[in-house]
Parts: C-alpha cells; sequence; structure tokens
C-alpha cells in the first residue's frame, strides 16, 4: 500500500513537471494559431527577410563563437589538467564569473573600452560584430569549459599525451589527432550549449546594435502579435533539432566507451 | 661503454627525494627490470629516460649521445603503460601506425611495417578492430607492437602486465620476452613482481627509497642479496633472532640451539649484537646440528658484511648452494 502511494507522488511529480514545461509551449502554439488563417503568423515570420537574415546572422556568429572559444579553452582545460592541475580552481572560478557578473555590465565595459582610439571597434560593423563574439565568448565560458573539462577527465590523458610523445609527436599533433577525436561528445555539447545561448542573447546584441535574433525577436514582440510566438517556436524547433543532432553524432562515442570500460 | 647509461642520476619532487645517485649502464639488447616497492624511484627512473621527467642532476646516454634534457618526443625510446594508453578513436593498425605517420613515412612502408608487427603479435585479423572491442592482453600487445613500430633504440615497459589477470600475465610475459630477443631490442622493464623480474631479465636492478639496493643476474638477486632489504623483498625468509657467542668463530645461538655461520661475524660488538636476526630461505632451512655450516649470520652492522657472508660462503662451494641461501636482517 505504501509503496503505492510512493509511486502514485512519484507520478504526480512527473505530471507537474511535464505541465511546467509543457503549459507554455502549448499555450504560444495555440496562440500562434489564433491568427488568419491558421499559419499566417508562421508564413508571414518565415517570408519576413529581417527573420532570416537575423538569423543567418546570429548562426554565423555562434560558429565563429564557438570555433574562437574551443581554441581557447581546449588547450586551456587540456594544459591545465596535464601540467598545472593545482590552478584548476582558479581557472574554474574564472569560468564563472559570467554567472556573477551582468551581460549589461560586460557590454557597458567593452563598449567604454572600444568605442575610442586606440581599439575603436564599434565604428565599424566588422569591428562591433568581434566584440559580440568577444562577449559570447565569455558568456559561453561555463558551459564550454564545463563540458571539455569533462571529456578530458573521461579520457586517460596523461598515458595517451605521452604514448603519442614518445612516438614523436608535437603538442599540436597531439591536440589535433589524439585529443580533440576523443573529445567529440564534449565538444558537441560545449557548441550546442554555445549556440543555444548565442540564438537566445538579447542584452549584448542590442546594446552593440547587431542584427541578432534576439533583438529581432524582442522588436517583433512590440510591434506584432502573433508572430513573436511562431517565431519562439521555430527557434525551440531549432534548438530541439540541435539537441537531437548531439544525441545522434554522440551515440557512437558513448557506447564504444561503455563497452571499452566494461573490459 | 655501454649502449643505455645513467649516470649520478637524482631527481626530486619538492622534499621527497625520488631518486637517488642512480647508476645503470645496460649493454645494447640487454633486458634489464627496475623491482621495488611502490614510491621507490623505480618508475620516476623509467619516465626519466623517456623524457617524460628530467633529472635534477646527472645525465643519460643512449648510444653514447647525451639525451638528458631532451623532450620525448625527439628521442627514440618506445614506452609501454601500465593502462595500455592506446588511442580510442583509433583502429589496432591506425594505432600501431601513429609513429609512422607522425614521422611521415609512406603509406605503403607504414602498410607493410604494420602487417609485420601485427603477425608478430599474433593479431592480423584484428586489424580494423578498435581498442574498446579488445581485451586487456589483446590491447597491451597492440601496445607493444606499436611501441616497436617506430623502431626506438630502448624499448620501456612500465609494469605492463599489472592491469591483466594471471594467466594473460604469464603469457605475454613469455611474449614480451620472445619478442625482445628476437629483435634484440634494449628493454628497461619496470615492477613490483619479483617473479617476473626474476624470469624475465638478463639483470634485475632492487630499488628502494629512491636508492639502488643491488644490481645482479636474476640468480645473484635470489641467491646473493647484498642488503636486508633484498634479502626481504624478494623471495620468503625465516627471520630468527640469533645470539652472537663468538663472532671470529661465526658461532651464534638460536634459541638455545647453536649455529655456526659460513665465516667470522665482523664488527660485531657484543654489547648491541648480542641478539641478531638471521633470515633463511624458507624452502632451504635445515637445522643446524645436522649441517653445521648452514646458516650465515652477519651481524647487524651492514649490507657488506651481509653481502661478504653470502658471497664467501658460495665461493666456499663453489656454486651457488644452500648454504649460500642465506642472509642477515638487521
Amino acid at each position: 500500500m505504501k509503496r503505492r502511494r510512493g509511486s502514485i507522488a512519484w507520478w504526480l511529480v512527473f505530471l507537474l513537471g511535464v505541465l511546467y514545461f509543457f503549459l507554455p509551449l502549448v499555450a504560444t502554439l495555440d496562440f500562434s494559431l489564433k491568427a488568419k488563417p491558421p499559419f499566417a503568423a508562421y508564413t508571414s515570420s518565415l517570408q519576413d527577410p529581417k527573420f532570416l537574415g537575423s538569423l543567418l546572422y546570429s548562426l554565423v556568429i555562434a560558429g565563429v563563437t564557438i570555433t574562437a572559444s574551443l581554441a581557447l579553452i581546449v588547450p586551456t582545460a587540456y594544459w591545465v589538467q596535464l601540467r598545472v592541475p593545482r590552478a584548476r580552481s582558479l581557472v574554474e572560478f574564472v569560468t564563472l564569473l559570467p554567472f556573477v557578473i551582468p551581460a549589461v555590465v560586460l557590454v557597458f565595459g567593452l563598449i567604454r573600452v572600444y568605442s575610442r582610439p586606440p581599439l575603436p571597434f564599434t565604428h565599424t560593423d566588422i569591428g562591433s560584430s568581434a566584440l559580440l563574439v568577444a562577449g559570447y565568448i565569455v558568456l559561453s565560458l561555463p558551459y564550454m569549459y564545463r563540458a571539455v573539462d569533462t571529456g578530458l577527465r573521461s579520457i586517460d590523458i596523461r598515458s595517451l599525451t605521452e604514448a603519442a610523445q614518445s612516438m614523436g609527436a608535437g603538442w599540436l599533433t597531439i591536440l589535433w589527432r589524439v585529443i580533440l577525436p576523443n573529445l567529440r561528445v564534449a565538444l558537441l555539447s560545449g557548441a550546442f550549449l554555445t549556440l543555444a545561448i548565442v540564438l537566445g542573447e538579447f542584452t549584448i546584441a542590442n546594446f552593440l546594435a547587431r542584427p541578432a535574433f534576439g533583438p529581432y525577436l524582442n522588436l517583433l514582440s512590440q510591434s506584432k502579435a502573433y508572430e513573436p510566438a511562431a517565431v519562439s517556436l521555430i527557434s525551440f524547433g531549432l534548438t530541439w533539432l540541435a539537441m537531437i543532432a548531439i544525441a545522434f553524432l554522440g551515440r557512437d562515442t558513448r557506447a564504444r566507451i561503455e563497452i571499452g570500460g566494461a573490459h | 661503454m655501454g649502449f643505455l647509461e645513467l649516470s649520478h642520476v637524482k631527481k626530486r619532487f619538492g622534499a621527497f627525494v625520488a631518486v637517488e645517485d642512480f647508476e645503470l649502464i645496460t649493454e645494447r639488447g640487454e633486458f634489464v627490470s627496475l623491482l621495488g616497492p611502490s614510491g621507490c624511484g623505480k618508475t620516476t627512473t623509467l619516465r626519466m629516460i623517456a623524457g617524460f621527467e628530467y633529472p635534477d642532476s646527472g645525465s643519460i646516454k643512449v648510444d653514447g649521445k647525451e639525451i638528458t634534457n631532451l623532450p620525448p618526443n625527439k628521442r627514440n625510446v618506445g614506452m609501454v603503460f601500465q593502462a595500455y594508453a592506446l588511442f580510442p578513436n583509433m583502429t589496432v593498425a591506425s594505432n600501431v601506425g601513429f609513429g609512422m605517420r607522425v614521422k611521415k613515412q609512406s603509406k605503403d612502408a607504414i602498410t607493410k611495417r604494420v602487417g609485420e608487427l601485427l603477425e608478430m603479435i599474433h593479431m592480423p585479423e584484428k586489424a580494423d578492430r578498435y581498442p574498446y572491442q579488445l581485451s586487456g592482453g589483446q590491447q597491451q600487445r597492440v601496445a607493444l607492437a606499436r611501441a616497436l613500430a617506430v623502431e626506438p633504440q630502448v624499448l620501456l615497459l612500465d609494469e605492463p602486465l599489472s592491469a591483466l589477470d594471471a594467466k594473460i600475465r604469464v603469457a605475454l610475459r613469455n611474449e614480451i620476452r620472445a619478442i625482445q630477443r628476437q629483435l634484440g631490442i634494449t628493454t628497461v622493464y619496470v615492477t613490483h613482481d619479483q617473479e617476473e623480474a626474476l624470469s624475465l631479465s638478463d639483470r634485475v636492478v632492487v630499488m628502494s627509497d629512491g636508492r639502488i639496493e643491488q644490481i645482479g643476474s636474476p640468480s645473484e638477486i635470489y641467491n646473493f642479496p647484498a642488503t636486508s632489504f633484498v634479502a626481504s623483498f624478494v623471495g620468503t625468509l625465516n627471520l630468527l633472532a640469533a645470539r652472537v657467542v663468538d663472532p671470529s668463530a661465526g658461532r651464534l645461538s638460536v634459541e638455545g640451539q647453536e649455529i655456526r655461520a659460513a665465516k667470522p661475524i665482523a664488527d660485531a660488538r657484543p654489547a648491541r649484537s648480542s641478539r641478531s636476526p638471521c633470515a633463511r630461505r624458507a624452502s632451504r632451512w635445515r637445522r643446524v646440528p645436522r649441517e653445521p655450516t648452514a646458516c650465515a649470520a652477519p651481524s647487524w652492522t651492514s649490507a657488506s658484511s651481509a653481502r661478504s657472508c653470502a658471497s664467501g660462503s658460495g665461493s666456499a662451494t663453489g656454486r651457488p648452494s644452500r648454504s649460500t641461501r642465506s642472509t642477515t636482517r638487521t
């Protein structure tokens, strides 16, 4: 009897969780379909050149951010773990700073420093986009560092590095041919988390006046009724596609690690 | 001049002395084991030969060439690790061929050599497998082939059999020895397993607390332990507390039974050595009255007296005999 009651409670909690996550989505979907004719909000959103333009811009920025942040974090996390494990707590603290310092403070700092000589980045489009990427690298630090660090811990990087070294490999060869391929799942999850952050980010893009997806969505919600709901759902769908991609691309390696561990 | 020479090699980690004044000269093609308990400095010594650690002082030479401060990828040494360290993202063939690819050798040469090596380790049909599809013993054989692929001058093995089960351990250690003999490659083998060291090596280096306790052939190490540490670490011993009755005649008293040492007990000071422990190989123990010279029983004083005692009695019989398999413990 007791067990049955426990099981009912469990289902109740589960149901509440489902409602909490899905009710807003269902409500948004319902609202977006209220436009006449039923899918007008979706068709007009997809036909809006600003929608595709801002989405494309954000995707490009996300790609650059991911590449730059991997190039920064993978060697750092690798080096910290291999050579200076004592510095790990310091590095972790630094990567957590974006949780402490609000994005609005960060972007004001960036604008103050980089909008006047000798570093007038904000005077050009490309300069502003570079600042945007820099800001996003900072925002993605906690997620990216943790993903990479976890990935590095799951393989014996010391032995692999030494084995490669004893066969004549230099640092670049080791990173490129030995470490990176074994971090595939970690790199993918870090990359997609970064993608999700960049697609949804508003503050930094808005203050730097960039034509990104976040500000576009915000602008849309101030001027249209049903379209923002449609666009939200589209971006939500894109995020889910990214998640499925992680699961799909990472499946092979994960199975391999499990079987390898059983020996 | 030896092929691999380590002279006055020292290494500290902070206040901890890992290796103290290590001296070793090995001949080309020799199989040398570093044997000792964990923390004795054997792995650190091996890592200094590989280049993963640099000595604080002293020098390491291979074939007359100084390599003390060369980075590991500039030394031509092959290394086999306890944890196999195969690259999980590569097949068996890619793992074995990795070193050759790094050295930008031709594809044909790599395919040929990888094929030969896989034949040698009896795994040609496993070329396309991934490490996770292999057993521990198979993985370690691949690791051995991979280390040999770059034709290293020295092969280093760091407790390569410790992670394997007993049966495979014996089979694989014989295989390692056979391959080593076949290729004539100078090999340094680190282990804490005395059976492995004694059965595989041309010479064994017994280490303790960063120092060399004894260097010798397996039979020398087993039959004539130079120090009390070697005596206690290698083989199984009976330890007897003895009272020195007459140092000059080598007479001792064990629980009222009088026994005689093979030679006089040097430096014995009756005040301190009145009860001096005497150690014997268990399988070789005979009671004294029937075999009066059975137990060598030098004093508490020093390792040198133990060595002189043991070797003295050995030379008396002309070969390592029962009576020589004894030493003392202080």
